[in-house]
């Protein structure tokens, strides 16, 4: 009740003509970004960090994630008609938007991809209001042996998870961003580490510049570099935008397992909004009566999609906010763009400002209604932005690329570490190397160092209380766990072990 | 352009087994600023040796997987490089070359310009010419003085 109560407040605080303005324009730019391929909802974040220090403190955070949950809307419009995905999470939204798209069902597809996403996000905001307190009081029984563990948690995991077919690749991708975290001066003795000898590497890499060069530069360079993608032309096409609500309450069920699909999934550090899709795909189509439309114009498959990957944004905010360890890789981006408008996501958040969390939900359900509203009622105007040509956009994304990273520091040097981590993002992309434990490595290398150091000294040296605790082992164990269990040899080994599954695996094996 | 999925990985792994050599020789050698009596457990050098010793082992499982891969198995997406190349170009000579060369506004026109006009004139069914570099040019210089004007004026920024 007294989360309600704060709720409400929060929303009635919203309620002004200038916070519905930056609702309505940061919504729409965030449907514009994701829609377009090579613009992403982590590049879409990143830049509007650099264009919103300026403002207040809420309505700075409220426009970043009206673009985040836009953005993360927005990709299912291009999946639907271009078969290209507008960000990765809309990937799973292809396989069967596409399809009723070529069938001439292209209107019905994008108002149930609405639907599903503004359901999905709802979803995702319960469980945050429900889930967001109580972790928030269990993390501040955290000390420094279990900070240690849960910044390597998140790293193995978000490795794991988002590696695809190579685990190695996504630990390997952590590690990098673990080693991009060590550079410069350190948190216990500002010892400054690996400058190269450059003063400008002495306070570290910061973020957003590598974000953006990952994110916006790599995207440029891959847009370029890919064929240019076809739109569907479409035929007989009925001008209706509304879902049919008998479609949404057929699907009642698959929204509502969707939606908590995707917030576990969003809670998962660095396991971003296209496993969510994933997995509420996969899952309904598991449980489906008509599994076989699948991939071939399912409507009940496109819901499961677009409601799975809006609900991972609300998911991923969780961690964020009462651990700063971000759900996401966009989610890692409003963590420091929170640390730069003075707001410090953790354990302590619900003490210093309880109100916060609340506030967050608050936006979140206005950023829904404003996808609702456009994605409802502006489908003919979102064709006609697809037919941007990538020729004029992306000279224009890169610009704001060099500038952006710029203006937070105005510091030449920012735009080089934005270039180099462009270039090496896109070569590490080519060659399936996932960005999430990248991004994840940066924001917890710090914590993961200090942790681990500060814990060896309160020990004075001794190893057993990172085993011994009861939190800290369990997080041990699971990391243990999950790491032998990516062994494919272990995993074989206990495979053959496994009665039930001994028949299977010499089946599969032949 | 990475037309062999093993020969990458083979050499990404090559260089990670150095660069993981390095962040352990690092780690190892650093400072650990006995001066300053600090606690043995906290010296700056410990995770960097350990990040160091874990990149080492994959790099060298990277390697060792790169050996049994089936290359026919592997799909890989097909680009343009020659698109790429210009891509690159065209923006490290924009942010390296230009910017704080001259007016941000002017460098900013001068990129959009080519970027938009070498795309737009290799493409297929593009209008005549002439019109065509009429179009690009305007193009930039309403999209360079506008993103000028709103981080000058709108953001405050004191432009490179």
């Amino acid at each position: 009740m007294q989360a309600l109560q704060s709720l409400a407040d929060a929303l009635l605080g919203f309620l002004t003509p200038m916070s519905l303005f930056h609702v309505l324009w940061a919504s729409l730019l965030g449907i514009f970004v994701g829609s377009l391929p090579g613009l992403t909802a982590t590049m879409g974040v990143a830049l509007l960090t650099t264009l919103t220090y300026t403002l207040d403190r809420d309505a700075a955070i409220l426009v970043l994630i009206c673009m985040y949950v836009g953005a993360i809307y927005g990709g299912s419009r291009s999946a639907i008609l271009l078969n290209i995905p507008g960000t990765p999470a809309s990937a799973a939204t292809s396989l069967d938007g596409f399809p009723l798209a070529q069938k001439g069902q292209a209107a019905n597809a994008m108002a149930l991809a609405t639907a599903g996403s503004a359901l999905g996000t709802l979803v995702g905001i319960v469980l945050l209001v429900m889930l967001a307190p109580p972790l928030a009081e269990i993390a501040l029984d955290f000390g420094s042996f279990e900070f240690f563990w849960l910044a390597l948690f998140g790293i193995v995991i978000s490795g794991q998870l988002t590696g695809g077919g190579s685990v190695l690749k996504g630990y390997i991708a952590g590690l990098l961003g673990l080693m991009v975290a060590m550079i410069g001066s350190e948190g216990i003795h500002a010892h400054v580490r690996f400058n190269l000898g450059m003063s400008d590497l002495n306070g570290g890499i910061a973020l957003i510049p590598a974000m953006v060069g990952a994110f916006g530069f790599a995207e440029v360079l891959t847009v370029m570099w890919r064929p240019k993608g076809e739109m569907v032309e479409a035929k007989g096409e009925s001008t209706r935008a509304l879902p049919r609500m008998i479609d949404l309450w057929r699907y009642k069920f698959t929204i509502i397992r969707s939606g908590i699909i995707g917030t576990i999934v969003g809670i998962i550090p660095g396991v971003g909004e296209d496993i969510g899709a994933w997995s509420s795909y996969a899952a309904a189509k598991k449980l489906s009566r008509e599994p076989e439309l699948y991939g071939k114009g399912s409507t009940e498959g496109l819901t499961a999609a677009e409601t799975g990957n809006s609900a991972v944004v609300p998911g991923a905010l969780i961690p964020a906010l009462t651990l700063a360890v971000p759900g996401s890789a966009p989610a890692a981006v409003l963590i420091a763009a929170l640390f730069i408008h003075g707001i410090r996501p953790g354990p302590m958040i619900m003490i210093e400002q309880p109100d916060f969390i609340y506030n967050i939900a608050a936006m979140l359900i206005l950023a829904t209604l404003a996808i609702a509203l456009f994605g409802l009622s502006l489908t003919r105007v979102f064709i006609k932005i697809l037919k941007v040509p990538r020729e004029l956009l992306m000279p224009i994304v890169f610009t704001l690329c060099v500038i952006g990273p710029y203006a937070l520091t105005q510091r030449v040097f920012d735009i080089w570490v934005m270039l180099f981590f462009g270039l090496a993002g896109f070569v590490l992309r080519r060659m399936n190397y996932p960005m999430a434990p990248l991004v994840l490595g940066i924001i917890l290398g710090t914590l993961l160092d200090k942790s681990l150091r500060r814990g060896l000294t309160l020990s004075n040296g001794d190893l057993s209380p990172f085993f011994t605790r009861p939190i800290s082992a369990t997080f041990a164990l699971i990391i243990g766990a999950s790491i032998l269990l990516s062994i494919p040899a272990v995993r074989r080994t206990l495979l053959r072990l496994l009665p039930g599954r001994r028949q299977a695996h010499a089946q599969e094996e032949s | 352009m990475f037309a062999d999925p093993r020969t990458a990985d083979r050499i990404t792994g090559l260089v990670l087994l150095m660069l993981g050599i390095a962040m352990l020789v690092g780690g190892y050698t650093m400072d650990r600023l006995e001066i300053r009596q600090i606690h043995p457990a906290s010296i700056p050098g410990l995770v960097p040796m350990g990040l160091g010793a874990a990149m080492i082992i994959c790099s060298l499982l990277l390697i060792h997987s790169s050996r049994g891969q089936n290359t026919q198995a592997i799909k890989t997406e097909q680009g343009s490089a020659r698109n790429l190349f210009v891509s690159i170009a065209l923006c490290i000579g924009y942010a390296v070359g230009l910017v704080g060369k001259m007016p941000f506004a002017l460098a900013t026109g001068i990129f959009i310009f080519l970027f938009a006009l070498y795309f737009s004139w290799t493409a297929e069914g593009s209008r005549s010419r002439s019109k065509l570099v009429i179009f690009t040019a305007l193009f930039a210089a309403v999209f360079s003085g506008a993103i000028s004007l709103l981080f000058q004026y709108g953001f405050l920024v004191r432009l490179p």
